[in-house]
């Protein structure tokens, strides 16, 4: 039997958004201002810009441009976060220039990245892989410098070459670590995303919002934002099913471990 | 202090009684410097020499700090001596090898495989086919009494089954030696006894090579053919007992019998003396 608790704790996610656009239809109604349109206005806009051919193709657009950038910065930032958390070398060379580009916005970059490669795709994806990097190159570094050394040379007894060990050892053990960094990684692709269209004026959904904001299309502005927030919470959510899945093998089945000698 | 003349001169084939085994392992004047925070110069070993025939369980015991360890993961190549040569049936150990299997206190489990695919990874890696690895492991794991948990994974197990699994690991790619560094020392006293009970009559199966090390006097006496006292700072080698008791042991028999009695008392004398050195300026 379920408790009703446990469909108020189940939906309360469900009940937080409602309450949210509660909130906001009553605070637009009394405020009564053409710049802040209404709850049900902005949804009611959302329908005409994902029914607009052009929206879309704007809207895949941003979502391809996110997709590589953050695909290209596992495929460096894993590696190296792995690398320099087993080897002090590595590790010091790489961390003092780390730590400088770290406090660094990434969208503060996009000006020279502009200068330098223009308002296209490649200046857009670089933004987007420079913000994930990070985080994914901190947690798979903690991942690795974790490994139990003793899990290396049991690895090492059988036979395993220091690469294997790598990929076959460190990889898998770092790797509830290593999904953490990606899912900060996820939704700062995100942001970087509509930072630099907002930046680079070009294409995109950032770029939909802007121009929505300057012909004071309000409802449209809301609507972007709904859109991609949805967006956010979808990617996320996703993101953890299959995190979920892959490291099982964390998260004990029991809570309490069986006893038996 | 009684040490074996290095006897590489004996056939491999000499039928092995004590003594006269041939040797599985060979320490020739081992000695390990580390260097401490303080930049001083720590001797944990200094010149140890140890024989250890073919088919010998042989034990290390000290307090902890002695590098009785140390000593275990040279011969297991995981760390190199500053000094002297370690060598396995003749050849100097160079690096970790699938001849030498590690059963460490920590148990080392790979938590993302499951029982089954702990055990099989030795036996994958040296390329036997999925089929052979998958029966070969189901049979140790029934040895070490884990039938039915060959799907949990390791989070999911007590310190104990742990352990198990861990020995079954380690047995499943055949080593000529296991090496063994204190596996029971993080377990309960009534858990330590029931593993100590399954290592000896697995071990009586086929008699390899174990080196172990322990600080439990008892546990010592009770599996070894061979007791090695270290002193501790620097590690040296006090003494070298030989445990005269028939096997196969059983453990409530051993309890009563004098002779295990005296062994016990004996050594701990021994390790007393040791600490006592200590305490000298």
């Amino acid at each position: 039997m379920i408790s009703a608790r446990a469909i108020l704790s189940r939906s309360a996610s469900l009940l937080a958004c409602l309450g949210l656009l509660g909130i906001w239809q009553i605070g637009a109604l009394i405020l009564n201002t053409e710049s802040f349109p209404t709850a049900l206005e902005a949804l009611r806009a959302i329908p005409s810009i994902l029914g607009d051919k052009e929206a879309l193709i704007n809207i895949l657009a941003s979502l391809r441009r996110m997709a590589v950038g953050f695909a290209l910065a596992l495929v460096v930032s894993i590696p190296l976060g792995l690398m320099m958390g087993r080897s002090r070398a590595i590790a010091s060379f790489f961390n003092p220039l780390l730590m400088i580009i770290y406090p660094v916005p990434k969208a503060a970059l996009m000006p020279i990245i502009m200068l330098w490669l223009g308002v296209g795709d490649i200046a857009k994806t670089l933004v987007i892989f420079l913000g994930v990097s990070l985080p994914v190159i901190y947690h798979s570094f903690q991942g690795a410098r974790a490994v139990e050394e003793k899990m290396l040379w049991s690895g090492a007894a059988m036979g395993l070459s220091a690469l294997q060990r790598m990929i076959r050892i460190v990889l898998p053990a770092a790797l509830p670590e290593i999904l953490t960094g990606c899912r900060t990684g996820l939704v700062l692709a995100l942001i970087t995303m509509i930072t630099s269209e907002m930046i680079a004026r070009q294409s995109g959904a950032g770029n939909i919002l802007f121009n929505a904001l300057d012909m004071g299309q309000y409802d449209t502005v809301f609507a972007m934002i709904i859109i991609v927030g949805a967006m956010g919470i979808g990617l996320d959510a996703a993101f953890e099913n299959l995190r979920g899945r892959l490291v099982r093998w964390s998260e004990p089945r029991f809570d309490i471990p069986l006893s038996f000698s | 202090m009684k040490l074996l003349p290095l006897r590489s001169d004996i056939p491999a084939e000499s039928t092995p009684r004590r003594g006269l085994a041939p040797a599985m392992i060979e320490i020739d004047r081992v000695s390990q410097i580390f260097q401490t925070s303080g930049r001083q110069k720590h001797l944990a070993l200094s010149e140890i020499s140890l024989t250890i025939e073919d088919g010998a369980f042989v034990s290390i015991l000290g307090p902890s700090g002695c590098g009785k360890s140390t000593l275990l993961y040279i011969v297991g190549g995981f760390v190199s001596p500053t000094g002297g040569v370690a060598t396995m049936k003749g050849k100097p150990i160079t690096g970790p090898g699938p001849d030498r299997g590690p059963v460490f206190q920590e148990f080392a489990l790979f938590p993302w495989k499951s029982v089954l695919g702990n055990v099989m990874y030795g036996p994958r890696q040296q390329g036997v086919k999925p089929a052979q690895a998958e029966a070969q492991s189901r049979a140790l794991i029934e040895m070490v009494g884990l039938k039915g948990f060959e799907d949990f994974y390791p989070k999911e197990l007590s310190g104990g089954m742990k352990q198990r699994v861990a020995l079954a690991r380690t047995l499943a790619y055949h080593p000529a030696v296991l090496l063994m560094d204190e596996p029971f020392g993080a377990l309960d006293a009534h858990t330590r006894t029931r593993l100590q009970n399954d290592l000896l009559n697995i071990w009586e199966r086929d008699r390899k090579t174990v080196l172990f090390v322990t600080h439990s006097v008892e546990e010592a006496v009770f599996l070894s053919d061979k007791v090695v006292v270290m002193t501790r700072s620097p590690g040296r080698i006090k003494e070298i007992v030989d445990i005269d008791l028939p096997r196969p042991r059983r453990r409530a028999e051993l309890l009563l019998d004098p002779h295990y009695q005296k062994y016990v008392v004996d050594i701990e004398h021994m390790i007393d003396d040791t600490s006592e050195d200590e305490l000298r300026p």
